[in-house]
């Protein structure tokens, strides 16, 4: 089937209802071609998401908010109190008991005492591999975030409506950033061997438009191996824009420009 | 967003004020569990927090994106459910759902009126169109297994979610116009 005849398949696709057949085909059809099905794809996932507003208005548990908000608070989830487990308490020394009651309560003690010993043991057995299985998930879930994001990038890149800019360094022992400028999906960023940063800075893209000031289009950080892959809205049409400029600005980014563009790219 | 990649834990509490309930909603009408719907939306809003800047090129349709993610938690539970029933081998899983574009982010129609917008179309569905939507939106059943469940024609099963989905792309063209 051709991109016209997959069309008609992208809500359906969205909504994941097609079966394996027709699913494969329109992947493979994906993965073939270039945008302009994607984009298609993505806009109905847009419309499909919609549907979300079909579920019964139904209220969240009151706690549900304070589990979410504590969850990120640094110190809310370090400082929980360990309820220390309760030590057996030894019997009193009672002259009625005979020898062999000591010897029994001496063996419970005892086998309590190890019993408990195990279970900690166990407890601590398991908490190690929820732990790795946390870390493992995590690791999982960064991995898919760098595909998704490298997806993205690349088709920007490979569309032929993009727009190839070069921005280039002030500080020539710096490297140059490919940029590449999609009227619809954005602007996709690219660059390897970039030095590494503290992280009390960021780097901060900016849209210079023909009349105003300059508008943030995002901020980014290079990697552990000094490279950039990112992918960020811009709202503005391309006859609009002057340039496009990088600068070194604060963790967080500013509102404006606060230091001299260190990258610059001239759009018209 | 931009707040949530400072860290700062205001800009979750008022997203979850905004977001929280259109997104508990959905979680529960899929998972049908109220415990099981509130850790699924408890981990959308942290995985939130904690990929503030993969979202960056969703930045501007937060909400889609939302759902789609909170579908897909919710389906993947769904799925876990009935694998450990069915002892059956599904694994595609979607966490973190692709791009979703809006076509109109800046002019949309508020969100309270798309979603009135919404409920007006499905209650206007005949009962079998509205039940196969739901059958693909809240069961993340595909063609087949609708046409199984509800004992119809594969063809008759295409027909309906694909003439919902079309009255569904109408009624929002005509509500953002």
């Amino acid at each position: 089937m051709n991109c016209e005849q997959l069309a008609a398949l992208y809500e359906e696709y969205a909504l994941r209802v097609l079966d394996g057949e027709e699913r494969a085909e329109l992947e493979a059809h994906l993965a073939r071609t270039g945008d302009k099905c994607i984009q298609g794809v993505s806009e109905a996932r847009w419309l499909v998401a919609q549907l979300a507003h079909a579920a019964p208005d139904a209220q969240p548990p009151a706690a549900l908010r304070g589990k979410i908000l504590d969850a990120v608070k640094p110190t809310a989830d370090s400082s929980r109190a360990v309820v220390p487990l309760e030590k057996p308490k030894a019997p009193e020394p009672r002259g009625m008991f005979p020898a062999w009651a000591w010897v029994a309560a001496a063996a419970l003690a005892l086998i309590t005492g190890y019993t408990i010993r195990q279970m900690n043991n166990q407890n601590a057995q398991l908490a190690e591999l929820r732990k790795e299985m946390k870390l493992a998930t995590a690791q999982n879930q960064a991995l898919q975030n760098q595909l998704d994001m490298n997806r993205m990038v690349a088709m920007v890149m490979m569309s032929p409506d993009s727009v190839p800019l070069k921005l280039m360094p002030k500080d020539s022992k710096m490297p140059m950033i490919h940029t590449y400028l999609h009227p619809h999906m954005g602007v996709a960023i690219t660059a390897d061997q970039m030095p590494s940063m503290p992280s009390a800075r960021t780097l901060q893209l900016w849209i210079v438009p023909k009349s105003g000031v300059p508008v943030s289009v995002a901020i980014f950080h290079p990697d552990a191996a000094g490279e950039i892959a990112l992918v960020a809205p811009v709202n503005m049409s391309k006859n609009e824009i002057a340039a496009l400029a990088v600068t070194d600005e604060p963790a967080g980014g500013s509102p404006q420009p606060t230091t001299p563009i260190a990258w610059m790219a001239q759009v018209n | 967003m931009e707040r949530i990649l400072q860290r700062d834990s205001g800009a979750l509490e008022t997203l979850y004020d905004r977001y929280g309930r259109p997104v508990y909603s959905l979680v529960l009408r899929i998972a049908q569990n109220p415990a099981s719907a509130e850790e699924i939306v408890q981990d959308i809003f942290l995985q939130l927090w904690r990929s503030a800047d993969r979202f960056q090129i969703s930045r501007g349709p937060l909400e889609p994106w939302l759902f789609t993610m909170a579908r897909n938690r919710a389906l993947d539970f769904l799925r876990l459910k009935r694998e450990k029933q069915r002892r059956r081998e599904d694994s595609d899983s979607d966490i973190l759902p692709s791009a979703v574009v809006c076509p109109d982010p800046e002019g949309d129609i508020d969100q309270s009126r798309r979603a009135e917008k919404i409920r007006a179309l499905m209650t206007s569905l005949p009962e079998p169109q509205r039940r196969a939507i739901e059958l693909a939106f809240f069961e993340g059943m595909s063609h087949s297994e609708i046409a199984a469940a509800t004992g119809e024609a594969l063809g008759t099963v295409k027909s309906w979610i694909r003439g919902g989905l079309l009255r569904l792309r109408e009624s929002l063209g005509e509500a953002s116009s």
